[in-house]
């Protein structure tokens, strides 16, 4: 947050906006992190995870790129703008707590190169090389077949049913959800964390093995390759 | 989409997915699907068209007869590159949430970045 809030004081004046958009269920969640980045641009809690569908993430943080007519130039990919800290893992933490944190390290830090796309294209428009045309930014727009949009279903019924009947109405969409899209970490990270963060606690970001779900963060990054394969890098993004 | 019943109000449809329901066909952005028998008697979307014609998956939770229709799963995730509305609550200011549509940015550039607390 305090990254993208930065960019947007830097460029607000040249025609730029940023606008978070946090996917979180419950939005007493999200509001402290947000009231603590004392953001001046627009920043919006989608409940219901109505951007993922209308847009494509399927995890966070993933970014479109919108021109001054409303026509996509990027579709969603993967986005950040703060690089990572360097952490030396304490010996004293349990060895999936170490494994997590390893698995987390490896994933690519891609913030000053996507730092730069984006002032690019501020200061260039649609003579940026990273702004694509409207058949390429469909072309580039992630998968979404039958099994994704039935997850898309599967997700929005239980969140639906969350929120009016209970928890355990939404478990066995969700669980439904995970198995038709596992590309989806939106889907999975969601469900992990309302399960494994403790009372009160603002949210749980290592999401360990439950008995409710098949999965967890650091069993499915291992399982999809690693760390290194976590996010997808746009081709001209790369170093 | 959440639905109670097999059949679906065009303005609401289209409120939510962005697709319009058109003389000739069901239309977003630049992208238009046949759909003859769409309209019901009533001038009421049947929603068994609708998934038909669009790839939308139509889910039911038998326990409480709700059900909930897919995006289209017509291979991408996005069909056209005409950026949709997007309607959903500002929490910018500590006073408590305003509403806010994207199309009020209409003129700048957008960087629109999803992130959640988890």
């Amino acid at each position: 947050m305090p990254g993208w809030q930065a960019l947007h004081e830097e460029f607000a004046d040249e025609g730029f906006s940023v606008v978070t958009v946090a996917l979180d269920l419950l939005p007493e969640k999200a509001t402290p992190w947000i009231h603590a980045a004392a953001p001046t641009h627009p920043a919006l809690i989608d409940s219901a995870h109505l951007s993922d569908e209308l847009f494509g993430f399927n995890n966070v943080p993933m970014a479109v790129w919108i021109d001054e007519s409303g026509t996509l130039v990027r579709p969603a990919a993967s986005a950040s703008i703060e690089g990572r800290r360097t952490t030396t893992v304490p010996d004293h933490l349990p060895d999936p707590v170490k494994a997590l944190i390893a698995e987390a390290g490896r994933i690519p830090d891609i913030a000053s190169e996507y730092r730069a796309a984006v002032v690019d294209w501020i200061q260039k428009g649609s003579e940026s090389r990273f702004a694509l045309s409207p058949h390429q930014v469909i072309e580039h727009s992630l998968p979404r077949d039958r099994s994704h949009a039935e997850a898309a279903a599967e997700f929005e019924l239980g969140q639906h049913l969350y929120q009016s009947v209970g928890r355990s109405a939404a478990v066995p969409h969700w669980r439904r959800a995970h198995n038709l899209d596992p590309s989806n970490w939106t889907y999975k990270r969601q469900a992990w964390t309302l399960e494994t963060t403790a009372e009160g606690a603002p949210s749980d970001l290592m999401q360990p093995a439950t008995e409710i779900y098949d999965g967890n963060w650091l069993s499915d990054v291992l399982a999809a390759g690693g760390g290194e394969q976590y996010i997808t890098i746009p081709h001209d993004l790369e170093k | 989409m959440i639905l109670h019943q097999l059949t679906v109000d065009p303005a609401e449809f289209e409120k939510r997915t962005g697709w319009e329901a058109k003389p000739e066909g069901l239309c977003k952005g630049d992208a238009c699907v046949p759909a003859p028998q769409v309209r019901t008697p009533e001038g009421q979307l049947d929603v068994q068209v609708l998934s038909d014609r669009l790839g939308m998956p139509l889910v039911t939770d038998e326990a409480t007869n709700t059900h909930a229709l897919g995006p289209a799963g017509l291979g991408r995730s996005l069909t056209t590159a005409v950026a949709p509305e997007l309607e959903l609550p500002d929490y910018q200011s500590t006073a408590g949430p305003q509403p806010f549509r994207l199309s009020s940015l209409l003129g700048r550039k957008v960087l629109l970045v999803a992130w959640a607390s988890w």
